[in-house]
């Protein structure tokens, strides 16, 4: 057996924090030759604007195969566009590469003139006009509503309420049971006075928000991640990359104090969604109503919406035409990873063409749960595949 | 007694002596506590823990003697701002270098990380790690220490619960020596209450007078940043023992590793041990319905204050010329109502044109 001496090289030691040294003089140089971390990029042009809201149409350079457009919407919380944040990771792209007619909102940077902003305002509001807007644009009766995160829940409730207006559902690492304690902020929310929080800033902070995501792993993403980002500051392309991500995590809009009360109080704190005692304005919100084709994904890793919390949807909808798609990885991953450009992009391209046509939704008028006592089936038995997409990645 | 007047001086100048000697028995109790945790033969780490005790007690020290401008700065958010830059790396091997030391002289051992951690540049990686900042102290108003002179009439009851507090502490001394950090806290929830119930009480007085509300929101803005504080303080100890505890969980894997004969041969290693070890402890401790708990009072305290301050200085700002707070909050109310009738309006024209 060698001595401890013997164990540990000082030289090595000294050389490491010699090139740490190296490595930080010569990434200075490549800092500097970075003027603009451009994200976002993908052509689109400004379509309709309410107050800080803009609808942004996507230019699609190819022929458009799926003809029912679809809206993406994005959380309150950080900025859409994750889902084109570097050109060769682009989850837009990728669907505009398959022919997709894509819309996307973006939701603005509130002020204190937005405080007084409802969960009613945002979804029976703006998006049901953004809905609207797209529908008499595009001469449809229906369109497809892409949710992610938060904005996938915001999409739920609003297909709950229009079921009319909504084609097809595809719900992204959306939360919908919040009874679940998997994920930290699932667990921390439950002890969080929002009263008080929104009484003293009327307009939540995205710096405040930003603290509670980085203590969700506080050494990796205040320590480690900078340390590592060491390896690649000498690569003008993976440094961008890197500060792409690093400008996304940072550019967080306040959240409207109102909006973000009702929201912690009726979803994190009484769960009241999945159990069908959700008011928006003066309209209760029952999942049955959602009876249009649904693709809901989750990511089995996510630290923010832990399957827990997306999963429960499936049981709760209307409808029978429904997908449960697993993305083996984490809640960022989903939109920037390489897997999600290689499998999750062209799987979900394929899901809504193969809904595109004349409405073959199969409506059910009987509750979910009656259904099941008949068949004696369970709802994860009725999980459909995606046998088309190459991937058997459906649970 | 002559006059109506000379009471009153020699009341007022008997309650600031008592105020000083208070103050000056609380400064040197402190200053013991201190010198104490800092000269124990074999613990050198005591410091890092005492500092938590110091930075309650010097803030709420400071507010009572006060300064000459209400700088609001204290008010930082709670858990604000964290390190964004890759010098944490560098700060590490500071850490670290005993460490290396022990493992050259032949002394590491998994019982010795006491040893081999210097506590104040650990405080500071975890300052750092969490968005801690140890100099937002509070700065509050001269006029606060008088008004509190002027309050704090209660010879008796002022001084009990400081006395049966030190005896208390002072019991619980030896367990803070054989190195407890749990200790530590109990000594400072035992200040904190003498604390509370003597000059935490006249927080609570109701004033009279043309400049009542003024005083009774400075006064509870005083209760609220020492309640504020004191939670702080929990919420950081909590996250220094568990750093610590991981610390002692790195040391002990890696002297295990090297008694194998396993070799180590980058910095990297020790980082990326140290990372997961931490990251997992923390994990652990978050998912706790206790931690959970401790954050949100700590957050609802913060907000208190916050609250608090906001309305004094609208007090302060009324007579100024401009918008205040609450002003501002009720022409956003209109506005957003008005903006929902027109939008509402405009859907009806748009239906009946259609």
């Amino acid at each position: 057996m060698k001595s401890t001496a013997e164990n540990f090289d000082v030289h090595n030691f000294i050389k490491e924090i010699g090139e740490i040294n190296t490595k930080l003089i010569k990434g200075t140089g490549t800092l500097a030759g970075i003027d603009e971390i451009d994200v976002g990029t993908a052509p689109k042009e400004l379509v309709y604007e309410e107050d800080k809201l803009k609808l942004y149409h996507y230019k699609q350079e190819g022929k458009i195969t799926c003809k029912v457009p679809v809206l993406i919407v994005y959380a309150l919380v950080n900025r859409q566009y994750i889902l084109d944040l570097q050109p060769d990771r682009s989850i837009v792209r990728n669907l505009l590469q398959h022919g997709m007619d894509l819309y996307i909102i973006d939701w603005g940077y509130p002020t204190k003139s937005d405080m007084y902003l409802t969960l009613d305002d945002y979804i029976t509001g703006y998006l049901d006009h953004c809905v609207d807007f797209i529908r008499k644009r595009a001469g449809k009766d229906k369109i497809n509503l892409m949710g992610i995160c938060q904005g996938g829940t915001f999409s739920g409730i609003y297909s709950a309420l229009y079921p009319e207006k909504v084609k097809n559902l595809v719900a992204m690492v959306a939360p919908f049971d919040f009874s679940t304690n998997d994920g930290l902020l699932f667990s921390w929310s439950k002890n969080l006075n929002v009263d008080s929080l929104v009484d003293t800033y009327r307009i939540i902070p995205g710096d405040f928000m930003n603290s509670g995501f980085l203590m969700l792993m506080p050494f990796a993403l205040n320590i480690k991640k900078y340390v590592d980002m060491l390896d690649v500051i000498e690569d003008r392309e993976k440094l961008l990359n890197f500060l792409r991500m690093e400008k996304w995590i940072f550019d967080s809009p306040g959240q409207p104090g109102e909006c973000l009360r009702q929201f912690v109080k009726d979803c994190y704190q009484g769960n009241k969604l999945i159990k069908g005692e959700l008011r928006v304005g003066d309209r209760l919100v029952d999942l049955k109503n959602i009876t249009m084709p649904l693709l809901n994904i989750y990511a089995s890793a996510d630290h923010l919406v832990p399957p827990a919390a997306t999963r429960p949807l499936n049981d709760a909808v209307g409808t029978t035409d429904k997908t449960l798609y697993e993305f083996k990885g984490g809640h960022i991953g989903l939109f920037v990873g390489s897997k999600s450009q290689k499998e999750l992009a062209p799987a979900l391209a394929t899901w809504l063409h193969k809904r595109d046509g004349e409405d073959q939704t199969k409506t059910s008028a009987k509750p979910e749960s009656t259904r099941t006592k008949k068949t004696g089936r369970t709802t994860s038995d009725r999980r459909r595949s995606l046998k088309d997409t190459g991937r058997n990645k459906t649970k | 007694m002559e006059s109506t007047k000379d009471y009153f001086d020699i009341w007022r100048k008997s309650q600031e002596l008592l105020f000083g000697n208070l103050t000056e028995m609380t400064q040197k109790f402190q200053q013991g506590l201190q010198g104490l945790g800092g000269n124990v033969e074999g613990m050198p780490g005591f410091g890092g823990f005492q500092d938590m005790y110091t930075s309650w007690a010097k803030s709420v020290m400071n507010a009572l003697q006060g300064t000459d401008t209400a700088d609001m700065n204290f008010v930082k958010e709670t858990l604000s701002k964290t390190l964004t830059c890759s010098n944490a790396y560098q700060k590490l091997y500071e850490i670290w270098l005993p460490f290396f030391k022990a493992i050259q002289e032949k002394s590491t051992s998994p019982n010795s990380y006491k040893d081999l951690i210097d506590p104040a540049k650990f405080k500071e990686m975890m300052d750092r790690v969490f968005g801690f900042d140890p100099t937002a102290v509070p700065q509050i108003v001269e006029e606060a220490t008088k008004l509190l002179e002027t309050l704090a009439g209660y010879s008796q009851g002022f001084v009990k619960p400081w006395l049966d507090a030190s005896g208390k502490s002072f019991k619980e001394f030896p367990n803070m020596m054989a190195g407890h950090p749990e200790s530590v806290m109990k000594i400072f929830h035992t200040l904190f209450r003498a604390f509370d119930s003597t000059v935490g009480r006249a927080f609570h007085v109701p004033a009279v007078g043309k400049d009542r509300e003024k005083i009774e929101l400075l006064l509870r803005s005083l209760d609220d940043l020492s309640v504020y504080l004191a939670k702080r303080t929990e919420y950081e100890h909590l996250m220094y023992v568990t750093g610590l505890g991981a610390f002692k969980k790195v040391i002990a894997t890696f002297a295990d590793k090297v008694s194998k004969g396993e070799e180590f041969k980058r910095f990297d290693e020790f980082f990326d041990l140290w990372i997961d070890v931490s990251e997992k402890a923390y994990y652990a401790l978050f998912q706790t319905q206790d931690f959970s708990k401790m954050q949100g009072e700590l957050l609802e305290t913060s907000a208190h204050l916050r609250q608090h301050n906001f309305k004094l200085m609208e007090l302060y700002l009324y007579d100024f010329p401009i918008a205040l707070r609450s002003e501002m909050d009720d022409l956003y109310k209109t506005v957003y109502d008005l903006k929902k009738k027109v939008k509402s309006l405009e859907k009806q024209i748009g239906e009946v044109h259609a």
